[in-house]
Protein backbone atom coordinates (compact mmCIF):
# COMPACT_ATOMS: atom_id res chain seq x y z
CA UNK A 1 0.00 0.00 0.00
CA UNK A 2 0.97 3.41 -0.68
CA UNK A 3 1.16 4.92 2.85
CA UNK A 4 3.04 1.87 4.12
CA UNK A 5 5.69 2.30 1.49
CA UNK A 6 5.99 6.31 2.20
CA UNK A 7 6.24 5.41 6.15
CA UNK A 8 8.62 2.85 5.29
CA UNK A 9 10.86 5.18 2.59
CA UNK A 10 10.91 8.36 5.15
CA UNK A 11 12.56 5.71 8.06
CA UNK A 12 14.75 4.31 5.73
CA UNK A 13 16.08 7.55 3.85
CA UNK A 14 15.88 9.57 7.12
CA UNK A 15 14.01 12.85 7.69
CA UNK A 16 16.07 15.52 5.94
CA UNK A 17 16.28 13.47 2.69
CA UNK A 18 12.82 12.89 3.01
CA UNK A 19 12.33 16.90 3.47
CA UNK A 20 14.59 17.49 0.58
CA UNK A 21 12.95 14.66 -1.96
CA UNK A 22 9.33 16.78 -1.17
CA UNK A 23 10.83 19.89 -2.19
CA UNK A 24 11.92 18.34 -5.80
CA UNK A 25 10.40 15.16 -6.61
CA UNK A 26 7.47 14.87 -4.20
CA UNK A 27 7.68 11.78 -2.83
CA UNK A 28 9.45 9.46 -0.42
CA UNK A 29 11.64 7.27 -2.73
CA UNK A 30 14.48 4.66 -1.70
CA UNK A 31 16.82 3.50 -3.76
CA UNK A 32 20.36 2.50 -4.34
CA UNK A 33 23.16 5.25 -5.76
CA UNK A 34 23.61 3.99 -9.27
CA UNK A 35 26.26 6.92 -9.84
CA UNK A 36 26.90 10.83 -10.01
CA UNK A 37 27.57 12.73 -13.05
CA UNK A 38 30.15 15.63 -13.73
CA UNK A 39 27.18 18.18 -12.71
CA UNK A 40 26.83 16.49 -9.76
CA UNK A 41 23.37 15.08 -10.63
CA UNK A 42 23.15 11.34 -8.56
CA UNK A 43 21.09 8.95 -10.35
CA UNK A 44 18.66 6.41 -7.93
CA UNK A 45 17.75 2.94 -8.89
CA UNK A 46 15.21 0.66 -7.14
CA UNK A 47 14.37 -2.37 -8.73
CA UNK A 48 12.24 -3.84 -5.59
CA UNK A 49 8.20 -3.86 -7.73
CA UNK A 50 7.17 -3.64 -3.91
CA UNK A 51 9.25 0.26 -3.53
CA UNK A 52 8.47 1.48 -6.69
CA UNK A 53 6.40 0.62 -9.43
CA UNK A 54 7.73 -0.25 -13.21
CA UNK A 55 8.39 2.62 -15.04
CA UNK A 56 9.13 5.01 -11.36
CA UNK A 57 12.19 2.79 -10.93
CA UNK A 58 15.29 5.08 -11.90
CA UNK A 59 15.46 8.39 -11.02
CA UNK A 60 17.83 11.76 -10.70
CA UNK A 61 18.40 13.91 -8.14
CA UNK A 62 19.23 16.95 -9.94
CA UNK A 63 22.51 18.96 -8.13
CA UNK A 64 20.51 22.19 -9.23
CA UNK A 65 18.09 24.20 -7.64
CA UNK A 66 16.65 25.48 -11.04
CA UNK A 67 16.86 21.95 -12.38
CA UNK A 68 15.36 20.66 -15.89
CA UNK A 69 15.58 17.51 -17.93
CA UNK A 70 18.14 18.71 -19.77
CA UNK A 71 21.33 19.44 -17.50
CA UNK A 72 21.29 15.05 -17.43
CA UNK A 73 24.09 14.48 -19.57
CA UNK A 74 23.42 12.30 -22.83
CA UNK A 75 25.21 9.11 -21.17
CA UNK A 76 22.91 9.01 -18.36
CA UNK A 77 19.88 10.11 -20.89
CA UNK A 78 20.06 6.89 -22.11
CA UNK A 79 20.32 5.14 -18.84
CA UNK A 80 17.55 7.31 -17.57
CA UNK A 81 15.38 6.75 -20.17
CA UNK A 82 15.65 2.91 -19.98
CA UNK A 83 17.51 2.60 -23.34
CA UNK A 84 20.50 1.33 -21.98
CA UNK A 85 20.53 -1.01 -19.11
CA UNK A 86 23.62 -0.52 -17.55
CA UNK A 87 24.74 2.63 -16.21
CA UNK A 88 27.47 4.38 -18.52
CA UNK A 89 30.66 3.69 -16.46
CA UNK A 90 29.74 0.00 -16.42
CA UNK A 91 28.61 0.23 -20.49
CA UNK A 92 31.71 -1.01 -22.28
CA UNK A 93 29.47 0.14 -25.61
CA UNK A 94 29.10 3.34 -24.69
CA UNK A 95 32.43 3.94 -23.53
CA UNK A 96 33.89 2.51 -26.45
CA UNK A 97 31.82 4.88 -28.22
CA UNK A 98 32.55 7.85 -27.07
CA UNK A 99 34.92 9.98 -29.30
CA UNK A 100 38.06 12.11 -28.11
CA UNK A 101 36.34 15.23 -29.65
CA UNK A 102 33.25 14.95 -27.42
CA UNK A 103 32.20 18.39 -26.74
CA UNK A 104 31.19 19.44 -23.25
CA UNK A 105 27.39 18.90 -22.85
CA UNK A 106 25.56 21.95 -21.70
CA UNK A 107 21.60 22.39 -20.79
CA UNK A 108 19.04 23.91 -23.06
CA UNK A 109 20.48 27.57 -22.75
CA UNK A 110 16.64 29.07 -24.25
CA UNK A 111 15.62 32.38 -22.65
CA UNK A 112 19.61 33.29 -21.55
CA UNK A 113 21.82 34.98 -23.16
CA UNK A 114 24.04 31.72 -23.93
CA UNK A 115 20.90 30.84 -26.68
CA UNK A 116 21.60 29.78 -29.45
CA UNK A 117 21.12 32.24 -32.40
CA UNK A 118 20.58 31.69 -35.86
CA UNK A 119 23.07 32.92 -38.88
CA UNK A 120 24.01 32.16 -42.07
CA UNK A 121 27.11 29.79 -42.75
CA UNK A 122 27.43 31.00 -46.20
CA UNK A 123 28.10 34.50 -48.10
CA UNK A 124 24.68 35.80 -48.79
CA UNK A 125 23.24 35.27 -52.71
CA UNK A 126 21.39 38.94 -52.80
CA UNK A 127 23.64 41.84 -51.69
CA UNK A 128 21.88 45.41 -50.99
CA UNK A 129 23.12 47.76 -53.91
CA UNK A 130 26.35 49.46 -52.81
CA UNK A 131 27.07 52.76 -54.80
CA UNK A 132 30.34 53.55 -55.63
CA UNK A 133 31.12 57.32 -56.36
CA UNK A 134 33.71 57.89 -59.14
CA UNK A 135 35.54 60.99 -58.69
CA UNK A 136 34.99 63.68 -61.88
CA UNK A 137 37.72 63.22 -64.29
CA UNK A 138 37.95 59.43 -64.15
CA UNK A 139 37.03 57.59 -66.65
CA UNK A 140 33.51 55.77 -66.89
CA UNK A 141 34.64 51.64 -66.08
CA UNK B 1 -60.79 7.11 -7.68
CA UNK B 2 -62.69 10.35 -6.96
CA UNK B 3 -64.10 10.29 -10.71
CA UNK B 4 -64.57 7.15 -10.68
CA UNK B 5 -68.23 7.32 -9.16
CA UNK B 6 -69.60 10.15 -11.39
CA UNK B 7 -68.62 8.53 -14.49
CA UNK B 8 -70.19 5.71 -13.02
CA UNK B 9 -73.22 7.34 -12.46
CA UNK B 10 -73.04 8.58 -16.21
CA UNK B 11 -72.58 5.55 -17.49
CA UNK B 12 -75.54 3.71 -15.63
CA UNK B 13 -77.87 6.13 -16.05
CA UNK B 14 -78.47 5.10 -19.59
CA UNK B 15 -78.61 1.82 -19.08
CA UNK B 16 -81.47 2.49 -16.73
CA UNK B 17 -83.14 4.45 -19.29
CA UNK B 18 -82.48 2.08 -21.62
CA UNK B 19 -84.35 -0.62 -19.44
CA UNK B 20 -87.51 1.43 -19.35
CA UNK B 21 -87.62 2.26 -22.96
CA UNK B 22 -86.75 -1.18 -23.71
CA UNK B 23 -89.97 -1.69 -25.08
CA UNK B 24 -89.60 0.88 -27.79
CA UNK B 25 -86.38 0.32 -29.15
CA UNK B 26 -84.60 -2.89 -30.22
CA UNK B 27 -82.18 -4.28 -27.78
CA UNK B 28 -79.63 -4.14 -30.37
CA UNK B 29 -79.57 -0.82 -30.95
CA UNK B 30 -79.45 0.23 -27.37
CA UNK B 31 -76.54 -1.83 -27.10
CA UNK B 32 -74.81 -0.14 -29.87
CA UNK B 33 -75.32 3.24 -28.19
CA UNK B 34 -74.16 1.79 -24.93
CA UNK B 35 -70.85 0.91 -26.17
CA UNK B 36 -69.17 4.39 -26.03
CA UNK B 37 -71.52 5.45 -22.89
CA UNK B 38 -70.96 2.57 -20.87
CA UNK B 39 -67.07 2.14 -19.29
CA UNK B 40 -64.77 0.21 -20.88
CA UNK B 41 -64.93 -3.33 -19.55
CA UNK B 42 -61.71 -4.57 -20.35
CA UNK B 43 -59.31 -1.70 -19.38
CA UNK B 44 -60.12 -1.78 -15.32
CA UNK B 45 -61.54 -5.37 -14.82
CA UNK B 46 -61.32 -5.15 -10.98
CA UNK B 47 -63.22 -2.00 -10.81
CA UNK B 48 -66.24 -3.70 -12.05
CA UNK B 49 -69.49 -1.16 -11.14
CA UNK B 50 -70.68 -4.41 -9.06
CA UNK B 51 -67.56 -4.83 -7.17
CA UNK B 52 -67.54 -1.19 -5.92
CA UNK B 53 -70.97 -0.17 -5.44
CA UNK B 54 -72.43 -3.61 -4.03
CA UNK B 55 -75.19 -4.99 -5.97
CA UNK B 56 -77.38 -2.47 -7.87
CA UNK B 57 -80.53 -3.70 -5.76
CA UNK B 58 -80.48 -6.02 -3.17
CA UNK B 59 -82.88 -8.40 -4.97
CA UNK B 60 -81.46 -11.94 -6.32
CA UNK B 61 -80.30 -11.72 -9.83
CA UNK B 62 -83.19 -12.79 -12.79
CA UNK B 63 -82.75 -16.25 -14.13
CA UNK B 64 -80.46 -16.29 -16.72
CA UNK B 65 -78.34 -13.45 -15.93
CA UNK B 66 -75.63 -15.81 -14.47
CA UNK B 67 -74.70 -15.58 -10.65
CA UNK B 68 -71.08 -15.88 -11.15
CA UNK B 69 -68.44 -15.93 -13.95
CA UNK B 70 -64.72 -16.43 -13.91
CA UNK B 71 -63.49 -13.26 -12.46
CA UNK B 72 -66.16 -13.95 -9.77
CA UNK B 73 -63.87 -16.67 -8.48
CA UNK B 74 -62.10 -15.37 -5.20
CA UNK B 75 -58.66 -14.64 -5.85
CA UNK B 76 -58.00 -13.80 -9.66
CA UNK B 77 -58.82 -9.59 -9.00
CA UNK B 78 -56.19 -9.77 -6.42
CA UNK B 79 -52.90 -7.75 -7.83
CA UNK B 80 -49.97 -8.38 -5.44
CA UNK B 81 -48.19 -5.58 -7.31
CA UNK B 82 -50.39 -2.84 -7.52
CA UNK B 83 -49.12 -1.15 -4.40
CA UNK B 84 -45.59 -1.83 -4.36
CA UNK B 85 -42.71 -1.28 -6.82
CA UNK B 86 -42.42 -3.56 -10.40
CA UNK B 87 -39.83 -6.53 -10.76
CA UNK B 88 -37.87 -4.66 -12.74
CA UNK B 89 -37.77 -1.63 -10.31
CA UNK B 90 -36.64 -3.65 -7.85
CA UNK B 91 -34.03 -5.48 -9.92
CA UNK B 92 -32.80 -1.90 -11.14
CA UNK B 93 -32.62 -0.21 -7.58
CA UNK B 94 -30.64 -3.08 -6.97
CA UNK B 95 -28.38 -3.18 -9.75
CA UNK B 96 -27.55 0.61 -10.03
CA UNK B 97 -27.30 0.68 -5.82
CA UNK B 98 -24.66 -2.30 -5.93
CA UNK B 99 -22.88 -0.61 -9.09
CA UNK B 100 -22.25 2.20 -7.19
CA UNK B 101 -21.37 0.49 -4.47
CA UNK B 102 -18.83 -1.06 -6.40
CA UNK B 103 -17.58 1.62 -8.16
CA UNK B 104 -16.75 3.40 -5.26
CA UNK B 105 -14.82 0.34 -3.51
CA UNK B 106 -12.62 0.87 -6.88
CA UNK B 107 -11.98 4.54 -6.08
CA UNK B 108 -11.05 3.63 -2.67
CA UNK B 109 -8.79 0.79 -3.76
CA UNK B 110 -6.88 3.34 -6.06
CA UNK B 111 -7.00 5.88 -3.10
CA UNK B 112 -4.89 3.49 -1.22
CA UNK B 113 -2.78 2.40 -4.18
CA UNK B 114 0.38 3.99 -5.21
CA UNK B 115 0.31 6.17 -7.80
CA UNK B 116 1.10 5.16 -11.75
CA UNK B 117 2.22 9.00 -12.49
CA UNK B 118 6.01 9.63 -13.44
CA UNK B 119 7.01 12.76 -12.00
CA UNK B 120 8.82 13.47 -15.13
CA UNK B 121 12.14 15.34 -14.51
CA UNK B 122 13.28 13.09 -12.36
CA UNK B 123 11.93 10.11 -13.46
CA UNK B 124 11.50 9.84 -17.21
CA UNK B 125 8.93 6.90 -19.44
CA UNK B 126 11.01 4.68 -21.55
CA UNK B 127 11.90 5.50 -24.72
CA UNK B 128 13.49 3.38 -27.62
CA UNK B 129 16.58 3.64 -29.46
CA UNK B 130 15.17 4.74 -32.36
CA UNK B 131 13.36 7.44 -31.24
CA UNK B 132 13.31 10.56 -33.43
CA UNK B 133 14.13 13.55 -31.40
CA UNK B 134 16.30 16.66 -32.22
CA UNK B 135 18.72 16.28 -35.15
CA UNK B 136 22.41 16.13 -35.15
CA UNK B 137 24.86 15.82 -38.03
CA UNK B 138 27.78 13.36 -36.93
CA UNK B 139 31.41 13.38 -37.55
CA UNK B 140 33.89 10.06 -37.73
CA UNK B 141 35.65 9.21 -34.95
CA UNK B 142 38.63 10.67 -36.43
CA UNK B 143 36.77 13.84 -36.35
CA UNK B 144 36.18 14.29 -40.31
CA UNK B 145 32.34 15.43 -40.73
CA UNK B 146 30.36 12.45 -42.56
CA UNK B 147 28.22 14.74 -44.74
CA UNK B 148 29.23 14.22 -48.15
CA UNK B 149 26.52 16.66 -49.14
CA UNK B 150 24.69 14.05 -51.63
CA UNK B 151 21.36 15.84 -51.06
CA UNK B 152 19.24 12.79 -50.61
CA UNK B 153 18.12 13.82 -47.20
CA UNK B 154 16.98 17.04 -48.75
CA UNK B 155 15.43 15.21 -51.75
CA UNK B 156 13.23 13.13 -49.35
CA UNK B 157 12.04 15.78 -46.77
CA UNK B 158 8.15 15.56 -47.28
CA UNK B 159 8.45 19.41 -45.46
CA UNK B 160 11.00 20.62 -47.36
CA UNK B 161 12.58 21.45 -44.13
CA UNK B 162 16.80 21.00 -45.50
CA UNK B 163 18.15 22.99 -47.08
CA UNK B 164 21.75 22.16 -48.53
CA UNK B 165 24.78 24.24 -50.18
CA UNK B 166 27.86 22.51 -51.26
CA UNK B 167 31.67 23.11 -52.32
CA UNK B 168 34.54 21.29 -53.14
CA UNK B 169 37.06 21.88 -49.67
CA UNK B 170 40.94 22.74 -50.45
CA UNK B 171 41.54 18.96 -50.28
CA UNK B 172 38.97 18.40 -53.01
CA UNK B 173 36.36 16.50 -50.86
CA UNK B 174 32.89 17.85 -51.37
CA UNK B 175 31.75 19.40 -48.07
CA UNK B 176 28.47 21.44 -47.58
CA UNK B 177 28.94 24.63 -46.71
CA UNK B 178 25.09 25.14 -45.56
CA UNK B 179 22.82 22.74 -43.95
CA UNK B 180 20.21 24.56 -42.29
CA UNK B 181 17.40 22.02 -40.94
CA UNK B 182 14.01 24.29 -40.67
CA UNK B 183 12.61 22.69 -36.87
CA UNK B 184 9.49 23.87 -37.24
CA UNK B 185 8.58 22.65 -40.80
CA UNK B 186 10.34 19.25 -39.51
CA UNK B 187 7.90 16.66 -38.83
CA UNK B 188 10.14 14.09 -37.50
CA UNK B 189 9.39 11.44 -39.76
CA UNK B 190 12.83 10.20 -39.70
CA UNK B 191 13.39 9.44 -43.74
CA UNK B 192 16.75 12.15 -43.78
CA UNK B 193 18.48 9.43 -41.85
CA UNK B 194 17.18 6.89 -43.14
CA UNK B 195 18.44 8.16 -46.61
CA UNK B 196 20.97 9.41 -45.48
CA UNK B 197 24.27 6.44 -46.85
CA UNK B 198 27.01 7.98 -44.63
CA UNK B 199 24.84 8.07 -41.23
CA UNK B 200 25.93 11.58 -41.07
CA UNK B 201 22.17 13.40 -40.19
CA UNK B 202 20.59 11.88 -37.30
CA UNK B 203 17.81 12.15 -35.60
CA UNK B 204 18.86 11.71 -31.20
CA UNK B 205 17.12 10.93 -28.40
CA UNK B 206 16.52 14.35 -27.14
CA UNK B 207 13.33 15.86 -27.18
CA UNK B 208 13.92 18.80 -24.99
CA UNK B 209 15.07 21.42 -26.96
CA UNK B 210 12.32 23.39 -26.49
CA UNK B 211 12.59 27.11 -27.42
CA UNK B 212 11.60 30.70 -26.17
CA UNK B 213 11.69 32.30 -29.57
CA UNK B 214 10.90 30.57 -33.04
CA UNK B 215 14.42 31.98 -34.45
CA UNK B 216 16.29 29.50 -32.18
CA UNK B 217 14.79 26.81 -34.04
CA UNK B 218 16.31 27.60 -37.74
CA UNK B 219 19.02 25.16 -37.11
CA UNK B 220 22.58 25.50 -39.03
CA UNK B 221 25.27 23.73 -39.76
CA UNK B 222 27.16 24.20 -36.73
CA UNK B 223 24.29 24.28 -34.32
CA UNK B 224 23.81 20.75 -35.76
CA UNK B 225 27.37 19.40 -35.60
CA UNK B 226 27.60 20.76 -32.04
CA UNK B 227 24.72 18.68 -31.10
CA UNK B 228 26.35 15.70 -32.84
CA UNK B 229 29.48 16.26 -30.82
CA UNK B 230 27.95 16.84 -27.48
CA UNK B 231 26.00 13.63 -28.02
CA UNK B 232 27.54 11.33 -30.23
CA UNK B 233 27.91 9.03 -27.88
CA UNK B 234 24.30 8.11 -26.95
CA UNK B 235 23.80 8.38 -31.04
CA UNK B 236 26.71 5.78 -31.53
CA UNK B 237 25.82 3.49 -28.74
CA UNK B 238 21.69 3.69 -29.73
CA UNK B 239 23.19 2.84 -33.58
CA UNK B 240 25.28 0.30 -32.47
CA UNK B 241 22.30 -1.43 -30.26
CA UNK B 242 20.28 -1.73 -33.53
CA UNK B 243 22.86 -2.34 -36.68
CA UNK B 244 21.32 -6.08 -36.75
CA UNK B 245 18.25 -4.94 -37.78
CA UNK B 246 18.62 -2.39 -40.13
Amino acid sequence: MSFVRYVRNIRRIGLSQWWHQLQYIGDAKYGRLVGTDQFGNKYFENLNPDDELPGRHRWVDFAQHYSNATQVPPEWHSWLSHIRLPPPMEDSVMQNMSPPWKAPWTENLTGTRGAYRSYNTVNPKINAWEPKVIARGEAHP
Amino acid sequence: MSFARPRLALGLSPRILAKQRSIALPSSIIAYRNIHSSRCSHASPLESPGRLEGPVSIKSPPLGAGSLTAKDEPGKDINPYKDGQSAIDKAVHLFFFTEIIRGMWIVMENFFRQPYTIMYPYEKGPLSPRFRGEHALRRYPSGEERCIACKLCEAICPAQAITIESEAREDGSRKTTKYDIDMTKCIYCGFCQEACPVDAIVETQNQEFSTETREELLYNKEKLLANGDRAEAEIAANLHSDHVYR
